[in-house]
């Protein structure tokens, strides 16, 4: 069966972001990622993982993807949900802002901890975040 | 679709590739696949008439029939029967059947069928089939006998599937299951007369903080600790919510008048933790559990003396 390029995982419970991460370091360490990136992607997983869990107000999907290129091997997860939406992209970026009383850091970390990201929301329909980290082949 | 994810690395169940070494073991060969396929019209002949029997079999049963509550279900279980039935001398052997004898295995073991009741469902079948091969006229004595043995040889290969998927099944239930009780349980033990300890292993999720939090407090009030190390060196990645509930415990903890050390953080925690934003300046932190217990001792004014190195006094 050898490792797989491209996977799912369905997200609507708080095992579930448990199961995600795992899926991701699996993925990530046999994509040939060293342990701090590893352990900067399974991060902005988690945070991904638990945005749609906590504030989508209902079920979503994390994908993922390797993406192969010359000297150098990436990893593209995009985390999709039909939920409520965010209101202002910009603002939900904003270190700090939360709606939730936590501490509005998981989406401004997340852009630091990977090197491209990508929201598109609308209000109602739902949300889809992608990002995607970069590493050198070994 | 495969129904073992490659992440699961099973010691049960072998790769579809590996299976054609099986079906090489047990001499299932090119001619066994033609010997099923001669009699194939037989099992169309007789596949609804074997189904009924089988069923009116198990209903008859009180073990086998707690599993065949209603209506609906035994209709879609015939069905799905009938089916596996005509697979088997379907001449097609490939990655399809392959997965789908997997999949015996695995909704057998989700729903909690017991082997037992599978292997002796098989032998009620063979029952009715063989005299189906035997007292046929289109078989000549020499076309039944191989007809027998390929049969035999396929519901061989089934049961092997199915039971091996049946053992992985199980065997991902207990993992799951250690993970998660090693994920609920975190000891608070006190490590010195004034300083309690809890190294965390995996992750601090929302329902198991609170839980923690509370055996955390309690342990220090019961022990009277000024002093507490939580240390995170069995803690894989914090994430924002992780960060919170720390931040929270130590807060808690905070109220009683005592002090958290966090150790074990190890470099890479603490890069995610700055890409994160996250501030824990205030907190006081340290790489190890023995480097947390030296602040701690010296917050208590304990010194402690390697007493190999001082000169005994005469
Ligand atoms: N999938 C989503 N659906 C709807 N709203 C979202 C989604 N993800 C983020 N948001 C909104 O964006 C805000 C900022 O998200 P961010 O992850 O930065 O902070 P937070 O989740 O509130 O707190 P933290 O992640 O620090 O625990 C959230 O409070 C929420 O209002
Ligand atoms: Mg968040």
């Amino acid at each position: 069966m050898g490792c797989e390029n491209t996977g799912e995982c369905h997200i609507g419970s708080e095992g579930d972001i448990v199961t995600c991460r795992k899926v991701i370091r699996n993925v990530a360490t046999a994509a040939g990622f060293g342990m701090t990136d590893v352990t900067r992607i399974v991060t902005a997983v988690s945070e991904l993982a638990r945005n749609v869990y906590v504030h989508a107000e209902s079920t979503g999907m994390m994908r993922w993807n390797i993406l192969q290129q010359p000297g150098k091997v990436g990893i593209e997860l995009i985390f999709e949900d039909q939920g409520k939406g965010i209101a202002d992209i910009d603002q939900a970026m904003e270190a700090g802002f939360t709606t939730a009383n936590s501490m509005g850091m998981g989406l401004s970390g997340v852009k630091r901890l990977m090197d491209e990201m990508l929201i598109s929301s609308e209000l109602g329909v739902g949300t889809t975040v992608r990002v995607v980290k970069w590493g050198r082949i070994k | 679709m495969p129904y073992i994810n490659s992440h699961s690395n099973s010691r049960y169940i072998s790769a579809f590739d590996k299976w054609q070494e099986q079906k090489d073991f047990v001499k299932f060969t090119k001619d066994d696949e033609e010997a099923l396929k001669k009699m194939h019209p037989t099992a169309m002949k007789y596949a609804d008439d074997f189904v009924e029997k089988l069923y009116e079999h198990l209903m008859s049963h009180p073990d086998t029939k707690r599993f065949l509550s209603d209506e609906k279900t035994l209709n879609r279980l015939k069905l799905a029967q009938k089916a596996y039935f005509l697979d088997l001398t379907s001449g097609d052997y490939g990655e399809e059947y392959f997965n789908s004898r997997l999949k015996v295995g695995i909704v057998h073991q989700r729903i909690g069928l017991p082997p037992r009741i599978y292997m002796t469902t098989y032998c009620y079948y063979m029952q009715l089939i063989i005299p189906t091969i035997y007292g046929n006229p289109d078989f000549d004595a020499e076309t039944a006998n191989a007809i027998f043995m390929a049969l035999y040889k396929i519901i061989n290969l089934d049961q092997e599937l199915a039971i091996s998927a049946y053992i992985h099944a199980t065997d991902e239930v207990i993992s799951r299951q250690s993970e998660e009780i090693m994920e609920m349980s975190t000891p608070v033990i006190q490590i010195w007369d004034g300083v309690v300890a809890a190294p965390i292993i995996g992750t601090l999720d929302s329902g198991r903080t609170q839980q923690f939090m509370e055996r955390l407090l309690e342990k220090i009030v019961e022990t009277n600790s000024p002093v507490a190390l939580v240390d995170i060196t069995g803690v894989p990645q914090i994430d924002t919510a992780t960060a919170q509930h720390l931040i929270d415990t130590i807060n808690a903890v905070k109220l009683l008048g005592s002090q958290v050390i966090i150790t074990g953080v190890r470099p890479v925690i603490a890069q995610t933790l700055v890409h994160l934003g996250i501030d824990l300046t205030d907190i006081i932190t340290r790489p190890s559990m023995a480097a947390g217990l030296k602040v701690a001792l010296d917050k208590l004014s304990i010194k402690v003396t390697d007493m190999s190195k001082t000169t005994q006094g005469s």
